[in-house]
């Protein structure tokens, strides 16, 4: 473990080895009759520690093959406790579904498991596995689909059977669908119960436009036009072994593990590779300031931002230390615009960089309405000073070493590796990709800094989204400028047709 | 389950984590984001602090296969390697080594949340909380000495300003706060602003923050392990020598924060007012946030008051989980922690909530679809019954197969979301049991309350079956089994046992107890609970235009 400091002792050699050997047996007599003498000790002051070296990262031992039908497997062990948790990543995702059926992938994703297998009604198999403190659950989101297990060791078998039942036996029965829809309708219907929610959603739609697939919403009429059949065609489509990836960790023998893939999933047909194109993004509006009036609120929720880019940009690491610069408690805009200025409570920025795709660049936060001027002009400052002037080297100092300092806890655990390799996988990013990201951010300098911000924040294509509350909004927003126009977002729920009471 | 994950996501939004962490989460925040989040994650972290425990089965129901015997020596072996010690001064440390990955995770419990606060002076733990970033003597400021003289320059002229407030005299009221504001910026030159969280991020920290509940108030952390000593010495100057620097400014901010939790979230302003009407006199009646009012009006000295009585050495308990030494430990926690003087207790709650007589109801009306909330009065949570609460809530609250979802969920599809809980809104003291539901679309509040009551109801005239019984006794066992791989939620949970019911063993002997309980026991507690006399009913109705 530790190193201690010993007193050094000259005398001659022999007596000095004895003594050590003495001084070694006196030390491990001292640290385990606790307390050590008082002297051995004084509290420091934070300046004065210095820290042995943590020990060098470990990637967990793992394997990863190929099953005949094309099936990509990942298995890695970790005997800490006797559980075992999987995951197999489908490539698809709700930017695929069609704009008249929004919605359509996600509840795909949800009845896959609750409307039960061929084998087993859902009733069954919910019961079989809450028996057992075991779940098996799916999902398809934005860019991905994805199907789990977690179970205790010994139910490894019988939990993972049903995992490939969900998976490759689905009978999308029609009272989960219409369940589904109950619950989707239900979330329609109280969107706008939230202000945060309402800010998130609507500032999407600004930057993305509102029939992006990265922006749409569900709505009572692209429910409507859901049936069964799609359902099941969308799952026909992308659930194949060939279009899968699956990943497996915990207390398990990897022969036997494998046998079982085998054995569940081996004989699963692969199909022809479908390569959907990716939608094309661009951004709706290239800035503008828009308004949600809430006159019930006391405060106005600010978003702020546009478009974004791409994880694999080689600039991503500096925009992450740009990132830093401006977050966190010791970041500038929780220094100067909650600490200083008490204007807020939640403030932030992000860089949002997705896999295959530009994210959106954001800022943002909440503050009373008659503040909202100030708090977005405070934001406006604090992206104008980054663009504009060098950062100090104890600002650049303090983005990069908190992560390269914190980058050992991205090796928790083994399951975080494992995901990310999966990942890295599935978006085809080389598999060492964090540490060529932990490589970049090493190397950023000040002025690197300085040149991703003004290359890639731009403050003339900002578009600023306010929900709160017109009237007490003094100064008004149009006080931001001299030709700003303050363009209204109608955020009303088209209504369900008549018909469709349950 | 992404099914309720998407659907929810809409309603949980306002107990969504910060991109930037704030510094404090209510802990019926959580509740509530528990009660939503358990249909995700039946078993994780956060549920197993509202149901911690691991029970065995009756080995003499062969009705489901029973996995005691594999999991047991695995909570044996935790066991085995806690350690705990405390200090002269009457501070605890609980130490749990783990060695799978070189990191800490370090958990300061203060045992003081906002149910000790004077009257007239809520919010002051969670204003103290939020101080207790602002630094020491040593961090957070560029010249501690001529900054205390303005600081204590800033705090007279608060006073004076309150006086000429109080005596209309505006004018003087004017010419002060003028003078105020030339001494607050006086003030912010010496600051170094949030140094000590920069600090703890620069030395790779993670996870930074604290929580103020109704019970307690939890500082946490955690660090790379080459670290070990630099959070000794951080966190015992913290509340060695600590300066409440920027407090008006803090106040601003503290009070969006009220605006942000309830003033602008209906479900926020509900429960409010749930909890003003369903308790008379205990504390737990009372938001943790503070009142208005109260906030407006709370001094430096407050804090510094509360500070002095409440965070003495023997009202302090600390975790440390992870890759560590636990003689190291104790030696550092000497070293560092031994500064504090040993100080006397501080004074306990004693006031107790008459027996409720008769049903309480409570509707507000606001700009939302409804909710219906229906609470229940129950013991704390070192009464014997405690896991039959929790017992109950599982059986009618976890996963698909529960009461609750199988009925109104699924069945009658009159609500989306349908669950109930046990100690609410703390369980230190005696609290309650609340069931919450979400109506679906074209379904209303009465068709909900009446079919949640009926399935209340249900548990008073019938037994749960084995096999129920079964299930949650071996969900609530499988679940702290995947609580062992988190060090920070262990750090919570051993805490939590460790403080409210006198020993972190309790985390794992409440096996025992929960293995014991039968379906007479879960009868016995619904009869005694679930009386329309010990019922709060709140209501929260879409404004009518």
């Amino acid at each position: 473990m530790r190193q201690f400091p010993w007193p050094k002792v000259r005398f001659g050699r022999k007596l000095v080895r004895r003594l050590s050997v003495g001084f070694a047996l006196l030390a491990l007599l001292m640290l385990a009759l606790q307390p050590t003498p008082a002297s051995a000790l004084t509290p420091k002051h934070y300046t004065d520690l210095t820290f042995p070296p943590l020990p060098e990262v470990q990637i967990p031992k793992y394997s990863r093959f190929q099953l005949k039908n094309g099936m990509i497997v990942y298995l890695m062990e970790d005997h800490e406790l006797p559980l075992v948790s999987g995951t197999a990543l489908f490539r698809t995702g709700d930017r695929f579904e069609p704009g008249d059926k929004v919605g359509l992938a996600g509840i795909t994703g949800a009845v896959l498991r609750t409307g039960g297998t061929q084998q087993r009604s859902a009733d069954t198999l919910n019961q079989l596995l809450e028996q057992r403190a075991a779940s098996v659950e799916t999902s398809i989101g934005a860019t991905s689909g994805s199907a789990s297990f977690d179970a205790l060791t010994e139910d490894l078998a019988d939990v993972f059977g049903l995992f490939a039942e969900v998976i490759r036996q689905p009978t999308f029965a029609q009272d989960k669908l219409d369940l589904a829809k109950t619950q989707t309708r239900g979330g329609i219907a109280r969107r706008n119960d939230s202000p945060n929610d309402i800010t998130g959603r609507e500032f999407e739609q600004l930057i993305y436009g509102e029939t992006s697939p990265y922006a749409r919403v569900v709505e009572y009429a692209t429910l409507d036009n859901i049936s069964r059949d799609d359902l099941v065609r969308f799952y026909q489509t992308y659930f194949h072994p060939n279009n899968m990836i699956l990943g497996i960790v915990g207390d398990f023998n990897s022969a036997q593990m494998r046998s079982l893939i085998q054995a569940k999933f081996g004989d699963w047909q692969p199909t022809k590779p479908i390569q959907p194109a990716l939608p094309t993004v661009t951004q709706a509006n290239q800035g503008g300031v828009f308004l949600v009036d809430q006159p019930q609120l006391t405060q106005s929720y600010v978003q702020m931002g546009h478009l974004g880019g791409q994880l694999n940009n080689p600039d991503y690491p500096a925009l992450t230390v740009m990132d830093g610069v401006l977050n966190g408690f010791g970041g500038r805009l929780f220094n100067q615009v909650r600490s200083r200025q008490g204007l807020a409570y939640s403030v932030y920025s992000d860089w949002g960089a997705r896999y295959d795709y530009p994210g959106m660049f954001l800022a943002g936060g909440q503050t009373r309405s008659d503040a909202t001027v100030p708090f977005i002009r405070s934001l406006l400052a604090e992206m104008e000073r980054i663009r504009t002037q060098p950062i100090s080297a104890q600002e650049l100092a303090y983005a990069k070493d908190s992560v390269l300092n914190s980058f050992v806890f991205n090796f928790q655990d083994p399951e975080q590796t494992l995901s990310r390799l999966m990942r890295y996988e599935y978006y085809g990013y080389p598999s060492d990709f964090i540490f060529r990201y932990q490589r970049g951010v090493e190397a950023t300098t000040i002025p690197e800094v300085q040149r991703v911000a003004k290359k890639y924040l731009k403050p003339e294509n900002i578009v600023t989204l306010v929900v709160g509350n017109a009237k007490a909004i003094q100064p008004p927003l149009t006080s931001l400028g001299p030709n700003v126009k303050v363009t209204p977002v109608d955020i009303t729920i088209p209504e369900p047709k008549a018909a469709t009471r349950t | 389950m992404m099914q309720f994950h998407q659907v929810f996501r809409v309603l949980t939004s306002h107990c969504r984590p910060q991109a930037i962490a704030g510094l404090r989460r209510h802990k019926w925040s959580q509740a509530i984001a528990i009660g939503f989040a358990s249909l995700l994650l039946s078993w994780s972290l956060l549920s197993g602090t509202a149901w911690a425990t691991t029970p065995q089965t009756d080995p003499t129901k062969p009705q489901t296969p029973d996995p005691a015997p594999s999991i047991q020596p695995y909570l044996d072996r935790v066991m085995d390697r806690v350690t705990e010690f405390r200090l002269d001064n009457g501070l605890k440390f609980i130490v749990l080594e783990r060695h799978q990955a070189p990191v800490v995770s370090f958990l300061t419990y203060a045992d003081v949340g906002g149910a000790n606060e004077p009257e007239g002076k809520t919010g002051v733990a969670h204003f103290l909380e939020h101080l207790a970033f602002k630094g020491t003597r040593r961090i957070g400021t560029k010249n501690y000495r001529a900054e205390k003289a303005v600081l204590d320059r800033l705090d007279a002229l608060a006073k004076q300003i309150a006086a000429a407030e109080t005596a209309g005299n505006s004018a003087q009221v004017a010419q002060l706060q003028q003078a105020f504001a030339k001494a607050e910026a006086e003030a912010v030159s010496y600051v170094q602003q949030n140094e000590y969280g920069r600090i703890v991020e620069q030395a790779g920290g993670v996870g930074l923050n604290a929580t103020t509940s109704s019970d307690a108030t939890r500082y946490f952390y955690s660090f790379p392990a080459n670290k070990l000593e630099l959070w000794m010495s951080l966190e015992s100057e913290r509340f060695l020598e600590p300066v409440f620097r920027e407090f008006y400014k803090e106040k601003d901010v503290i009070l969006e924060e009220r605006r942000m939790r309830i003033d602008n979230s209906p479900i926020g302003q509900m429960i409010e007012a749930f909890l003003d009407a369903a308790y008379d006199k205990h504390p737990y009646r009372r938001p943790v946030i503070g009142y208005p009012e109260d906030l407006k009006n709370l001094t430096r000295q407050d804090i510094a008051n509360f500070f002095d009585t409440y965070y003495v050495p023997g009202n302090l308990t600390i975790a440390v989980v992870g890759d560590v030494n636990p003689s190291e430990v104790k030696r550092l926690a000497q070293t560092y922690f031994g500064r504090y003087q040993a100080r006397s207790a501080p004074p306990k709650l004693t006031v107790v909530e008459p027996p409720q007589t008769k049903t309480k109801e409570v509707t507000v009306r606001l700009q939302s679809q409804p909710w219906y909330l229906e609470g229940y009065h129950q013991p704390a949570m070192n009464h014997p019954d405690h896991v039959i609460y929790q017992m109950i809530g599982s059986i009618l609250s976890d996963g698909r197969t529960s009461r609750l979802y199988r009925s109104l969920v699924e069945k009658q599809q009159i609500a989306l979301s349908a669950q109930g809980f046990s100690g609410f809104p703390g369980d230190k003291y005696p609290s309650m049991m609340l069931f919450y539901a979400l109506t679906a679309p074209n379904h209303t509040v009465d068709e909900v309350a009446t079919s949640l009551r009926s399935e209340i109801e249900r548990l008073k005239t019938e037994p749960v079956s084995a096999e129920e019984l079964d299930r949650v006794k071996t969900q609530a066992r499988a679940g702290l089994l995947r609580s062992l791989t988190s060090n920070s939620g262990m750090a919570s949970l051993l805490l939590e046992y460790e403080v409210k019911t006198g020993s972190w063993r309790n985390l794992f002997k409440e096996l025992d107890a929960i293995a014991a309980v039968t379906s007479a026991d879960v009868q016995r507690v619904a009869r005694e609970t679930f009386r329309p006399e010990n019922r709060t009913i709140g209501r929260l109705l879409p404004q009518t235009s």
